[in-house]
């Protein structure tokens, strides 16, 4: 049941944030929603090795939970993220210039200059 | 020795990293700016000479394929790279592209860019983990923004901008695919997962494969993630479309069908490839022709064009038959020739014998005798045939009307070409660089025209990779049981 | 190295000077020479034909590339020679007619003989490959290679011309992807079959191979007439067959002057030659119960593909011609007609009788000799007086007599009167349609032969007869370089319509290679069951009809006297030379006001539809490239559906 939640809930996050990539209509938003996607996307990665009552996957001495939590997962989100915050971060610098060079970051007008820019 | 086979993507992300330092020290003499324009060539000549050495080792990977342990960690836990025929194809294909591609800027983000690209995606080739393919594919999309955004357009920042969100929207399907992968299986590595599937243990869902498909498909130009195309192309330079058209679309392919072939062995996934190939390669032949009706931009048609041939690419693909295979592998390394050579000619007005050589790549692309692409063609369509059913006959039908759409809007082109000044004239127009591009399109002319020669030699080349590629228990025996630990003195 | 060339046999020396004839065309800068020595490089070749039909039998070449896992071989027997023939023939008068004056005018204004030569030497040498083909691999890859070039020819004339070709390119090149398709097809299949009967799959293409499947029933009869309707579709495209006859007149009559005679003798009939290999060597339709015998039915009339074919052929006979009627450029009136005139070929040829085969073949022949010397005739009057235009010329026949005897000759052979060869093809295709009793198709035939009569009138009388406009005062005729051609094919008309035997041989050879019956051919025609010819004696019975009015006009009647047109009286005036009493603008009036409803563009019309469905399609996929982000909601809605 928790499972159902927790999955629907990444599920969600990822379509929310498409919707929000697809259908808005200014580039920095599109930007944030790109990042609800993204964590949405990390956060299903994490599901899939979550266990319910695992324990946290570091073994010391004495103690070696038998149930742990799968550490693979949260290699690969850590790498995810990082990805994904260089990305945002390129995203966002671009933004920069194109604000710099057509005063809006309104979609449809830039759409509509570069257009213009591109079929000259 | 075949350690060094790490080199291949260690090396050029190395040379990455300290153009920026070394820049710094030489930037102000002349004779250091010289190295620095040369470096990132003299990096990619060194790892070809490694791959030559690494793959006539011993019996040659020709013979048998090679898995190297990164680290020494033992597969599944580690990764792994697994160099065979297939794989060996592209890196070569990758390394001498570069080699004959490699802009002459004085920017040395450029070169410094495209040396990620070169490690990336060989890493990619390389590489038998699904995660570690995905970031090397993450790598390579930054390092083409990058790029994108430094071409001489006005609009390159927000091209850039609209190709990063378009392929971003992909990392994230292909992070669910991925994540989907794991939660069924446990693992990531490419033949462990295979032999899952073998054992009849797991079947991957097909939203998994179609999620991947979608993710890695941006790269691929596939049908629905495509849009970033004639945006891209539009903005950058000749070469760096040659690049990004010729070889690092392929490499997302080669990606995809590896993927497929292993993990998604079953018909409604080869069908969902076939589908989206037709609709690529009908959306893009048509729209190619559109453009040129309407009097577009030559890169724009080439855009779309590029769409269509890798459609074409993908319905080849879609029959995991050997036949199917050796089909989409010649077709995609002859688009490479092919479609670099046009780029070549596309930024100057071309003279007489210039435009032989844009009619010598079109009448291969259209697939008339005796030049190689109509081999290819005749061979795809035989394995059209083989496969029979609806939908493959239906392909055929589109296959050859989107031929005949393709003669059309070339001939157009070429007609344009055949009223313009420049033509009547045997002297060299545009500047240096257009010049230096122009010669470069001689090279692809003499390859493609030489290869008519080699045609058997070459088809029973490309048949012997298929075969190897197709052989899954051999990849799985290779990476499972005969990987190489670099750690330890000999094998696992 | 000597042993090899004591290895070629009469084909690969054919086929080797024909390579070094383009070679020669396209290295020898010396243009004035180039004519000349290309020119007896035709005649050479044209030697090594006659050498071979004289021989008798069937060449195969030793040139047997092994390629893609297929055997391709070349071979030509007695119906490829007898094309082969035909071509070599009418490249030579081609080049006959470019060697002297018309090729030093075409210099001076600064064109390029050479790409002329060339490209006229490298479509006959594709031809050649054509006709020689012995499977279907060499026969698409000779198909494709001569399209090309037929293309190259057309397209050297720029402008108008250029539009023509890419046009005819389209058409040619959808025509070779459905060929394509079916060889694909049997390729796969007959590889296939080869595997599992254990035998050699390199040589599965041949001919004869593919038509010993095609009996063993490898595949049904609906694949076959499937895969038969798609290669006469790809094949009659280039011959010219209704619909797909659109590209043909414009392309063939805006080429460059003698390519255009080429290419209007010779160059579509290689659709036949495909049709009549496909037919009959590869679905054996000549045996009983064959593909083309076989009716498929309605209710209320059983058609057969032959039945089908027939009529296909009588429209393209009659559809053309008319239109060539409204053709106000002498050169686009002959294409029109050269369309007209492939009908009678197949429509003899789907007869399948003696006879009626023989018809249709010879008409090969005799069709070439007088469109060559038609389009020779006309780019001769081009020469003299730059234009073709019929409104703008008139009375040459005082200035160019031997143009006005070339061209008087040419049209008496298109027209199908005795005593040129045009008659004898055509009493042999009539005589076959009655025999067997196609009452229908002999009308279409013959109103096809009605309108030919009509046109060419118009185009004798608007060029040659009336009255010499003033601008035209000073033309002469041409030179001896260009005439001779001229006269050569007057002199074969006439030589090959007094004794239709000699051609008939070379027929007969034909035929008999595809295994079609042949009938009894003398010298002066045929002697068969259903009615006999002998053109010698029709000739002389002709000639004398003339000779007794010469006798009459000359001897026996009055004093008659030379008179200048101009020396005349009419309604109480006379006559001016500034005025002029030549009724030729918009000739056939009175017949145009009858017909011109019919007229109703139809085919224009359908190529109008798919070209605007193509546009409409391209037009709807582009505006979804250019929508934001519609086509990744699409995916995204597939993604989860899946799940």
């Amino acid at each position: 049941m928790l499972g159902i939640i927790l999955y629907s809930g990444a599920v969600a996050l990822i379509v929310i944030g498409i919707a929000g990539l697809v259908r808005s209509t200014h580039l920095f938003r599109a930007v944030l929603a790109l990042v609800i996607a993204e964590s949405g996307a990390n956060l299903l990665l994490m599901l899939a090795g979550f266990r319910l009552g695992g324990a946290v996957p570091i073994a010391t001495e004495g103690s070696f939970p038998l149930a742990m939590v799968d550490p693979v997962p949260q290699a690969m989100v850590l790498t995810a993220i990082v990805i994904g915050v260089g990305i945002q971060a390129l995203a966002i610098a671009l933004l920069v210039r194109v604000k710099q060079r057509y005063g809006t970051l309104e979609r449809s007008k830039v759409t509509a200059a570069m257009e213009l820019e591109l079929n000259k | 020795m075949s350690n060094y086979l790490v080199l291949l993507v260690i090396l050029p992300l190395l040379g990455a990293f300290l153009m920026q330092p070394l820049s710094q020290l030489l930037g102000s003499k002349q004779a250091g700016r010289k190295i620095l324009q040369n470096f990132g060539r003299a990096v990619i000549a060194v790892t070809l000479t490694i791959t030559y050495i690494v793959a006539t080792e011993g019996e040659g990977v020709l013979q048998l394929p090679l898995s190297l342990l990164m680290g020494g960690f033992v597969v599944p836990v580690g990764i792994n790279l697994y160099l065979d025929q297939f794989s060996l194809l592209w890196l070569v294909a990758i390394q001498v592209s570069l080699l004959i591609l490699w802009p002459a800027s004085r920017d040395i983000r450029q070169h410094l860019l495209l040396l990620v690209v070169a490690a990336s995606s060989m890493g990619m080739a390389l590489s038998g983990d699904l995660f570690n393919i995905y970031v090397f594919y993450e790598l390579l999309a930054v390092a083409t923004f990058g790029l994108v955004a430094q071409a001489p357009h006005p609009a390159a920042a927000v091209v850039s901008f609209r190709y990063l969100l378009l392929s971003a929207f992909g990392s994230v399907l292909a992070l669910a695919g991925i994540a989907i992968i794991y939660s069924q299986s446990g693992s990531l590595n490419l033949a462990h997962l295979s032999a899952f599937v073998v054992n009849g243990e797991t079947q991957f869902p097909l939203a998994a494969f179609l999620l991947l498909l979608v993710g890695f498909g941006v790269k691929a130009e596939l049908f629905g993630v495509n849009g970033w195309v004639p945006e891209v192309y539009g903005v950058v330079s000749s070469r760096m479309s040659a690049l990004l058209a010729g070889v690092i679309s392929k490499i997302a392919v080669v990606v995809i069908v590896r993927i497929m072939l292993l993990l998604f062995p079953y018909p409604e996934a080869s069908q969902a490839l076939l589908v989206l190939g037709i609709l690529g390669m009908v959306g893009g032949e048509w729209v190619a022709w559109h453009t040129a009706q309407r009097g577009g931009k030559l890169s724009t048609t080439l855009a779309y064009s590029s769409i269509g041939q890798l459609g074409m690419i993908f319905v080849a693909f879609s029959f995991s038959l050997t036949l199917g295979l050796f089909v989409g592998v010649a077709l995609a390394l002859h688009h490479l020739i092919v479609k670099s050579g046009l780029f070549m000619l596309s930024s100057a007005q071309l003279n007489r014998w210039q435009l032989g050589l844009f009619v010598l790549f079109g009448l291969s692309l259209i697939g008339v005798p005796p030049l190689p692409g109509f081999w290819i063609k005749l061979a795809m369509l035989q394995d059209l045939w083989a496969t029979g059913g609806g939908l493959e006959q239906l392909a055929i039908a589109l296959f050859l009307l989107a031929t005949v759409v393709e003669a059309s809007y070339l001939s157009k082109i070429i007609s344009t070409q055949m009223v313009s000044p420049q033509f009547k004239s045997a002297k060299l127009g545009g500047n240096s660089e257009e010049r230096r591009n122009l010669n470069l399109a001689w090279l692809y002319g003499i390859l493609l025209f030489g290869a008519i020669f080699f045609i058997n030699p070459l088809a029973e080349t490309l048949h012997g990779i298929a075969v190897q590629t197709e052989d899954g228990e051999l990849l799985r025996s290779v990476v499972l049981e005969n990987s190489i630990d670099p750690l330890a003195g000999g094998e696992q | 190295m000597s042993e090899f060339l004591f290895e070629l046999n009469m084909l690969d020396s054919l086929l080797l000077l024909s390579a070094v004839t383009v070679a020669i065309a396209i290295l020898c800068r010396v243009e004035y020479i180039s004519g000349g020595v290309v020119t007896l490089l035709y005649l050479a070749q044209l030697v090594v034909v006659g050498m071979m039909i004289s021989a008798g039998g069937v060449f195969s070449s030793h040139l047997t590339p092994q390629l893609f896992g297929y055997e391709l071989g070349w071979l030509l027997d007695g119906l490829g020679l007898y094309f082969t023939l035909i071509t070599v023939g009418s490249a030579l008068l081609a080049t006959l007619y470019m060697a002297g004056e018309w090729g030093r005018r075409y210099r001076e204004q600064g064109k390029s003989f050479r790409a002329l030569q060339s490209l006229l030497a490298l479509n006959v040498f594709t031809m050649q490959l054509l006709l020689a083909s012995s499977d279907l691999l060499s026969l698409f890859i000779s198909w494709e290679l001569a399209s090309w070039a037929a293309f190259a020819l057309m397209a050297l004339s720029g402008g108008k011309g250029l539009k023509a070709a890419l046009h005819y390119m389209i058409y040619a090149f959808s025509g070779a992807m459905l060929v394509f398709a079916v060889v694909a097809w049997i390729a796969t299949t007959a590889v296939t079959a080869a595997y599992q009967l254990d035998i050699n799959g390199a040589g599965i293409l041949q001919f004869s191979s593919v038509a010993e499947l095609m009996q063993q029933g490898i595949f049904t009869i609906p694949e076959q007439l499937l895969m038969l309707t798609l290669l006469l579709i790809g094949f009659g495209i280039k011959m010219g067959l209704l619909p797909f006859h659109l590209w043909q007149a414009p392309a063939y009559a805006l080429s460059i002057g003698p390519a255009g005679a080429f290419l209007g003798a010779i160059s579509s009939r290689l659709g036949l030659f495909a049709i009549i290999v496909v037919l009959f060597k590869i679905f054996g339709s000549i045996t009983d119960g064959s593909i083309l015998q076989s009716s498929f039915g309605f209710e209320f009339a059983s058609v057969t593909p032959k039945t089908l074919l027939a009529w296909i052929a009588v429209a393209t006979i009659i559809f053309p011609t008319f239109v060539a009627m409204r053709q106000n450029d002498a050169r686009h009136l002959l294409a029109w007609h050269g369309i007209g005139q492939g009908g009678y070929m197949l429509l003899g040829l789907v007869m399948m009788d003696s006879l009626g085969s023989a018809g249709g073949l010879l008409h090969v022949f005799n069709h070439a000799t007088y469109q060559a010397a038609l389009f020779l005739a006309v780019t001769s009057v081009i020469y003299r007086t730059g234009t073709a235009d019929l409104n703008r010329l008139g009375g040459l026949v005082v200035r160019m007599p031997l143009s006005f005897m070339t061209l008087l000759i040419g049209i008496i052979g298109l027209a199908g009167l005795p005593p040129m060869n045009g008659f004898v093809s055509k009493w042999l295709v009539y005589r076959s349609l009655l025999d067997q009793g196609e009452l229908l198709l002999f009308v279409g035939a013959v109103i096809g032969t009605l309108g030919t009569i009509l046109s060419v009138y118009k185009l004798i009388h608007n060029m040659f007869l009336g009255s010499l406009r003033k601008e035209h005062e000073e033309v002469r005729e041409v030179s001896w370089s260009m005439l001779t051609p001229m006269l050569i094919l007057s002199a074969l008309i006439l030589l090959t319509g007094l004794f239709p035997g000699i051609p008939l041989q070379w027929v007969a050879q034909g035929l008999s290679a595809v295994g079609l019956p042949v009938a009894e051919f003398n010298l002066g025609g045929v002697m068969a069951d259903g009615g006999s010819l002998d053109m010698v004696i029709v000739s002389m019975v002709l000639f004398s009809g003339f000779g007794v009015a010469a006798l009459i006009f000359y001897f026996v009647g009055g004093k008659s006297k030379r008179v200048n047109p101009l020396d005349n009286y009419a309604g109480g005036h006379f006559l001016y030379a500034s005025n002029r009493y030549h009724y030729s603008n918009n000739f056939y009036a009175g017949l145009m006001h009858l017909i011109k409803p019919w007229y109703k563009n139809t085919f224009q019309r359908l190529e109008r539809v798919v070209v605007t469905l193509l546009e409409l399609t391209a037009e709807s996929l582009s505006r979804l490239y250019m929508r934001p982000h519609s086509n990744q909601l699409a995916l995204i809605i597939v993604v989860l559906l899946l799940w």
